[in-house]
């Protein structure tokens, strides 16, 4: 009786990991992600309140993410906006002289500006869990409907640059490879990887609706231009980065 | 006291606080949408600086930023550089800002270059 009661309280006591970490993917939302991401929303109203953002609202995530994405990055979290979540915490405020451009001074971010990111990183199974519980935070499901990516308004990698930089100007803030191109945006060269399509065609037409006080503007992207430049970031995203280094 | 000297004090409250608000919000929006760009002084020396082919307006350049006049700067902000003849580096925030903060704004980036010696008593419209 006594070694059969202790087998049950091995059981017990071995098995709650795999399963755990199947019932937990909200749990682990709510436990160790809250505390920095917005889970609940509404996105912050006044600039004060988005100067106090730690980390990216997740409470439109199902709409944002694509889940493959979520469960490789959940696993091995890397910097997806160069100058953090929260650009003017990591600005510094005494800018370095450059030695050679005598008259200007550059505000720089501080140390390396491609620091490695402080993220939690998940085991696979909790990772899974996870990004299931993020696709079912589905916020703002009424600024995506309406979106349809038209797969047949197609760029070339140099079109799309030329889109991206000369005629929307979207280069100054966002970078399209690693190193080139602004810093206060997120990095755009895994975006067709990270995002869905039609949150990307949402968000590019109106930042504004999703994140009422966030610094990106409306571009006035015209309809034609907007499909393109998703179609671009898709085929940009398919491109080997790493194959230079 | 008297309802008519509160009223009066209120008015008067009113006259003194909203000025000073409204400053602070310039200066706050400033410090969060201008300066990715311009420059935590207004220098064009923005942390972005360094990946883009057009260089920023740097505020505090009187010689130039008194050739500009206030309705220029409000339409280089409000509909971006190529409304001015300028860069389409510099996007349009009408969707942003509203008109008034357009305008407050005009007003902080005078602060920032020639308020003492040029803006004061010339109209620039």
């Amino acid at each position: 009786m006594k070694r059969l009661l202790f087998l049950v309280a091995l059981i017990g006591f071995v098995t709650p990991a795999p399963v755990g970490a199947g019932e937990n993917g909200s749990k682990i939302l709510q436990n160790r992600c809250a505390k920095c991401h917005d889970l609940t929303g509404p996105a912050p109203q006044t600039i004060r309140k988005l100067w106090e953002r730690d980390a990216p609202d997740l409470f439109y995530a199902g709409n944002k993410f694509r889940r493959e994405w979520l469960v490789e990055w959940l696993q091995k979290p890397v910097r997806v906006r160069p100058a953090g979540v929260n650009y003017l915490r990591t600005i510094n405020s005494a800018p370095v002289r450059d030695a050679e451009e005598k008259d200007k001074n550059y505000d720089v971010l501080y140390g390396a500006v491609l620091r490695p990111l402080k993220h939690l990183s998940l085991k696979p199974a909790e990772a899974e869990a996870t990004a299931d519980a993020l696709m079912d935070l589905k916020a703002h499901s009424d600024l995506v409907a309406g979106m349809q990516l038209d797969r047949n308004k197609k760029v070339d990698l140099d079109r799309g640059e030329v889109l991206f930089d000369k005629v929307y100007g979207c280069l100054s803030c966002h970078q399209i490879e690693p190193g080139f191109g602004g810093y206060t945006g997120s990095e755009l060269y895994t975006a067709g990887r990270r995002l869905q399509p039609a949150f990307m065609l949402s968000y590019i037409k109106r930042p504004k609706n999703w994140d009422p006080k966030i610094w990106m503007p409306n571009g006035n992207v015209k309809p034609d231009d907007l499909q393109k430049i998703v179609n671009y970031l898709i085929l940009l995203s398919k491109e080997d980065f790493n194959a230079a280094n | 006291m008297r309802p008519i000297n509160l009223l009066f004090a209120v008015a008067a409250l009113m006259f003194i606080a909203a000025p000073v608000a409204n400053a602070e919000e310039a200066f706050l929006n400033y410090k969060s949408y201008c300066m990715q760009c311009h420059g935590m002084h207004g220098k064009g020396d923005g942390v972005n600086v360094p990946a883009m082919n057009v260089r920023p307006r740097d505020h505090s350049d009187n010689k130039y930023m008194m050739t500009r006049t206030n309705t220029e700067i409000f339409k280089a902000i409000k509909f971006g550089g190529p409304a001015v003849n300028k860069s389409v580096k510099m996007p349009a925030w009408a969707d942003t800002f509203t008109d008034e903060e357009i305008t407050q704004m005009v007003g902080h980036i005078r602060t920032l270059c020639c308020e003492r010696e040029i803006i004061r008593g010339v109209n620039f419209k």
